[in-house]
């Protein structure tokens, strides 16, 4: 009896370790990459906003209200030259498809 | 193994990794950092670094001025379609909506072995992170006579917004007209490579509607136009024809202010009625005292992963005062972009993370060519990590096709944008 007990214990406290170990590093990488993906995103708020929400009446087109799903398709739009501007299409062509993936889903409506 | 032991050494084990990570997030509350300076990289950089905390960490603010004036559209005030009070903003909201403290008082002195900062009134400040953004200073060395002639009153700058810039069109709205302006430009890098061009557009756009007999002489040290070129002579040439002249290659090297003419290194003495002249300019004095300005004595070289200066540790730099990387302006949408790197990187160091390792700067630059119309330039920085430097997208970025009242109304929308990103 003893002998099992004691290697279950053997068994769960490392484990256990583990896990906290992996739930740690998780809960860091995953608060690391929450903050990259909200800096990617203000690279677009000095004309849109901080976190999207952009000046009413400001004379910016705003992005306020749209969904991420509407942010992807036009940035997407802007990037390919399938739709026209005047900055617009020349900044989205300089990030990647994953950024502006980044980007669209950080300033999406929620 | 017996178990007692196996359990001891777990337990501190798992003691250790939480500590670690409980120690990460106190560091974070617990570090005073400091900001340096509120322009558009300081104010920005004291705001995002709450925004990236979830207004944890400390920030305070030091700023002489009561408010904030934008450089970006103060050439409007100088051409006289605009006032100062279209362009200032209060910085009251950095407090109010986001607890950053904001010190009104000017730093003296940095000690980089003390970790403090000395200010004006006496008092003398700790820190674990300090952000210097002092923007530019200008050498009024590099031209002889400059600063006896800026001290009787007959050449201003009008390169840092404010009062300056309402005194510069107040001396055009002195001149008789068939009067000449003059503006010097020194060999870039300077602060704004448009400014200067979009400065001369808004003085022809005031003379062609007041004093239509007046002229605009824009003497460049450089070899030729620096931002916008084939926009700028386009407009000169087709909305001020014989009234802006571009003389490429004059250096100043000095003024005579008792007969108002200026001397260059080879061509011959120009006279002119308001003289507008931009000595050479280096980082901020505070950054250049402290021994930052490790490039030639002028730019600080920073690490753009963090911008941390390369000369001392926890010393970040931002906006102007750098040295650039390659087709990097010095421009303050700039300096609001280096601000939330700067920003970010500091949350994540201080939180024990890695820190961002492909950051993405923007940058997107209007000029007015009179009250209404207005180009662009903007372009699209990714960080090239086996290079250590931001490198400009191929195939991204670029120019207006020619001024359009669109991008008027877009100018005003960036500013108004902006001023609340970095302020709001």
């Amino acid at each position: 009896m003893r002998s099992i007990r004691m290697t279950s214990t053997l068994v769960a406290i490392p484990f256990f370790s583990l896990m906290t170990l992996c739930s740690t590093s998780y809960a860091q990488s995953n608060d690391a990459t929450n903050l990259y993906h909200r800096g990617l995103a203000a690279t677009c708020a000095n004309c849109h906003g901080t976190d999207g929400k952009g000046v009413v009446d400001g004379g910016m087109p705003l992005i306020n209200n749209l969904t991420s799903e509407q942010i992807l398709s036009q940035l997407k739009a802007f990037k390919s030259g399938a739709r026209e501007g005047t900055i617009m299409p020349q900044l989205a062509k300089g990030y990647s498809d994953e950024q502006l993936q980044i980007i669209a889903n950080q300033l999406g409506k929620k | 193994m017996d178990r007692r032991h196996f359990l001891g050494q777990s337990t501190a084990a798992l003691g250790l990794l939480a500590g670690f990570s409980g120690q990460a997030k106190a560091n974070l509350q617990k570090a005073e950092i400091l900001v340096i300076g509120g322009g558009y990289g300081g104010a920005t950089a004291a705001k995002y670094l709450r925004l990236f905390s979830n207004n944890t960490a400390k920030v305070t603010l030091i700023e002489p001025n009561a408010s904030f004036v934008s450089c970006p559209l103060s050439n409007l005030v100088v051409g006289g379609s605009r006032s100062l009070a279209d362009i200032t903003s209060p910085y009251d909201n950095l407090s109010k909506r986001h607890g950053v403290k904001i010190i009104q008082d000017s730093v003296t002195g940095i000690d980089p072995d003390k970790k403090t900062v000395k200010l004006a009134s006496g008092k003398t400040l700790s820190y674990d992170k300090v952000i210097v953004s002092p923007g530019v200073s200008l050498l009024m060395n590099s031209i002889e006579g400059l600063t006896q002639a800026n001290k009787a009153g007959v050449t201003l700058q009008a390169w840092k917004a404010g009062a300056e810039t309402v005194a510069l069109h107040k001396q055009l709205a002195a001149i008789r007209d068939g009067g000449t302006y003059a503006i010097s430009i020194p060999e870039a890098p300077y602060r704004c490579p448009p400014g200067p061009y979009e400065r001369a557009c808004q003085v022809a756009s005031y003379f062609k509607q007041n004093k239509p007999k007046s002229k605009v002489l824009i003497l460049d040290a450089n070899q030729d136009v620096v931002s916008k070129g084939a926009l700028f002579k386009k407009v000169w040439a087709e909305q001020y024809p014989g009234m802006v002249e571009y003389l490429p290659k004059h250096n100043v090297t000095a003024v005579d202010a008792k007969t108002k003419t200026i001397k260059f290194e080879i061509q011959d003495d120009i006279k002119a009625d308001v003289l507008n002249l931009l000595p050479a300019m280096s980082a901020g004095e505070i950054a250049v005292k402290t021994g930052l300005a490790n490039s030639n004595g002028r730019w600080v070289n920073v690490n753009f992963i963090n911008f941390e200066s390369t000369a001392q540790k926890d010393i970040h730099v931002l906006g102007d005062s750098i040295q650039v990387a390659y087709a990097m302006p010095k421009s303050g949408h700039m300096a609001n972009q280096h601000a939330k790197v700067a920003a970010a990187a500091i949350v994540a160091e201080l939180s024990g993370w890695e820190v961002n390792p492909s950051p993405v700067l923007t940058n997107t630059c209007y000029s007015f060519v009179n009250a209404k119309e207005v180009v662009h330039v903007a372009s699209v920085h990714q960080y090239i990590a086996e290079e250590k430097t931001f490198k400009p997208v191929p195939g991204s970025g670029g120019v207006s096709p020619g001024p359009t009242t669109l991008e008027g109304v877009y100018a005003w929308g960036w500013a108004h944008n902006i001023w609340a990103d970095t302020l709001g």
